[in-house]
């Protein structure tokens, strides 16, 4: 389903430890349009409540999030 | 400014008007020792980094409104209202500080400016000028917590997999991480990263410690963004946890600022004594080694290393000799800087500022006093037990190409224990 999305920033936070892969989607997420996608992946595993909690206190939303290997991915889309 | 919008910043003040913030805030002399002490306005000579500048904005609307003098001449008195003027110098000022403490500890009258600024985090947050990348954090820490049946699946995998991890490390398939593990005698509490669970899940295995590890991180960005509900609601998870759990006690993992919450004020925002201890991992891992729970190589580091006091760690948790112990015990050539323990430099990474975007350039330009004390040691290891501190000496080591490694206290002793690996 994801290679159906378009992704406007692609942010690499592979090595980033929890928190700091919630920050970088929240520092970042103003880079993209209102609509527009962040992927990021990152391989912290504590991300995975981390970014999808953020998103949803702050009103964006979590299109996907998964483990692929040894990597969690995430498609967040910036509705405001 | 309309008189509701002062009436509501000024009722903040009154609400945070102690007997000890009316004192700091008449008793400043002006002597200026603090510009020598804060390693933001030494490096920048920036008059908006001088801690009793900070204060002053404070000093200027409480003399307007909570003294006569101040109310009757302001212009003598140096009274002010709380404008967008002074509101925009107050979040400069207010946020950019890490809440060392490094001031308090040098003004003849141990004047607390990061007290002081408490308060002046709770006007800007009034104001609806609190810093929002922190605000954000906080917020998100209590979704997990206000919604926990929605994350706790995605929780309890990630623990998961560093059980996995932890097996393989001990070479021992029954090694655990256990959870909500009613009877325990310790809950630890991590950060939200593996990093801080994996070494201390190998370090409790083989010191044979019935422990569980808590649902929760201990960071608490609620207390950086300076609201005081937000981040005693934060500590509650945990805290909660412990109580209904039975532990005897809480162990925070190597973060300053999660150990100063829950070690110092968790208590009094709670209006609870808790029925439990709280400790420091440091303080744990230091008994186990001189109790003989853990054996690690003696010698098992040969490079030089140093050791970097967190303000809220050493200067304002007085844990000064536990990491040193620890180290010592595993390297074979330990160099501290100078100063050090209570007098040590601020590296510049505290206060939430590592997630503060904007600051980025300013705070790599506070670190040059903990450069300067870094390069003085000859160290090639930093070991350091707080998040914020190793993030800002990382950023010092990449900016200038220092080649030092910066890693938690804990690693390094998982590093000299025995392990198949």
């Amino acid at each position: 389903m994801s290679e159906d999305i378009k992704v406007d920033l692609d942010l690499d936070l592979k090595g980033l430890l929890c928190p700091m892969p919630m920050v970088k989607v929240s520092q970042r997420i103003g880079d993209v349009p209102v609509g527009g996608v962040i992927r990021a992946v990152a391989t912290d595993p504590g991300a995975m409540a981390d970014i999808p909690a953020w998103a949803k206190s702050t009103g964006n939303e979590v299109l996907s999030a998964g483990k692929e290997g040894d990597e969690y991915v995430f498609l967040v889309k910036r509705v405001k | 400014m309309e008189t509701q919008a002062i009436n509501t910043l000024t009722g903040v003040i009154d609400k945070k008007m102690t007997r000890q913030l009316k004192q700091y805030l008449d008793i400043c002399a002006r002597c200026a020792i603090c510009k020598d002490a804060c390693h933001q306005y030494v490096a920048t000579g920036d008059f908006t980094y001088l801690p009793a500048r900070r204060a002053e904005l404070i000093r200027q609307i409480y003399k307007k409104y909570f003294t006569k003098a101040g109310e009757f001449v302001p212009a003598l008195y140096e009274a002010r209202d709380p404008d967008e003027n002074l509101l925009d110098e107050l979040y400069e000022s207010t946020y950019a500080c890490t809440g060392c403490r490094r001031c308090m500890y040098y003004c003849p009258f141990s004047i607390d400016t990061a007290w002081i600024l408490s308060a002046a985090k709770a006007i800007l947050i009034a104001a609806g000028k609190g810093n929002e990348m922190l605000g954000q954090l906080a917020d998100a820490a209590l979704m997990k917590s206000d919604n926990f049946e929605m994350f706790k699946d995605v929780i309890i995998d990630g623990f998961k997999d560093v059980e996995g991890k932890l097996k393989e490390l001990t070479g021992d398939p029954s090694a655990e991480i256990p959870v909500d593990k009613e009877g325990a005698d310790v809950l630890y509490v991590a950060l939200a990263g593996a990093h801080s669970i994996l070494p201390a899940a190998a370090i409790f295995h083989e010191a044979g410690t019935n422990w569980t590890l808590s649902m929760f991180e201990s960071a608490n960005y609620g207390y950086f963004f300076g609201d005081a509900e937000k981040a005693r609601r934060i500590a509650d998870r945990f805290m909660d946890e412990a109580k209904r759990l039975g532990v005897k006690e809480v162990v925070i993992t190597e973060c300053g600022h999660a150990y100063r919450v829950a070690q110092f004020f968790h208590e009094a925002w709670s209006g609870e004594k808790h029925p439990f201890k709280v400790r420091h991992i440091l303080e744990v891992i230091d008994e186990y080694i001189k109790d003989g729970r853990i054996t690690l190589r003696p010698g098992a580091i040969t490079e030089p290393i140093t050791y970097h006091d967190p303000c809220q760690v050493g200067r304002n948790g007085g844990i000064f000799e536990q990491p040193r112990d620890i180290v010592r015990a595993v390297a074979t050539d330990f160099r501290d800087m100078t100063p050090n323990r209570a007098e040590q430099w601020c590296c510049g990474g505290g206060g939430g500022l590592v997630a503060i975007a904007e600051m980025e350039e300013f705070r790599l330009k506070s670190g040059a006093k903990k450069l300067e004390q870094i390069k003085a040691t000859g160290a090639r290891i930093i070991a350091s037990p707080c998040e914020n501190c190793r993030l800002q000496m990382e950023g010092l080591n990449d900016q200038l190409d220092l080649g030092i490694t910066v890693k938690p206290v804990m690693d390094l002793v998982l590093d000299a224990m025995d392990l198949p690996r």
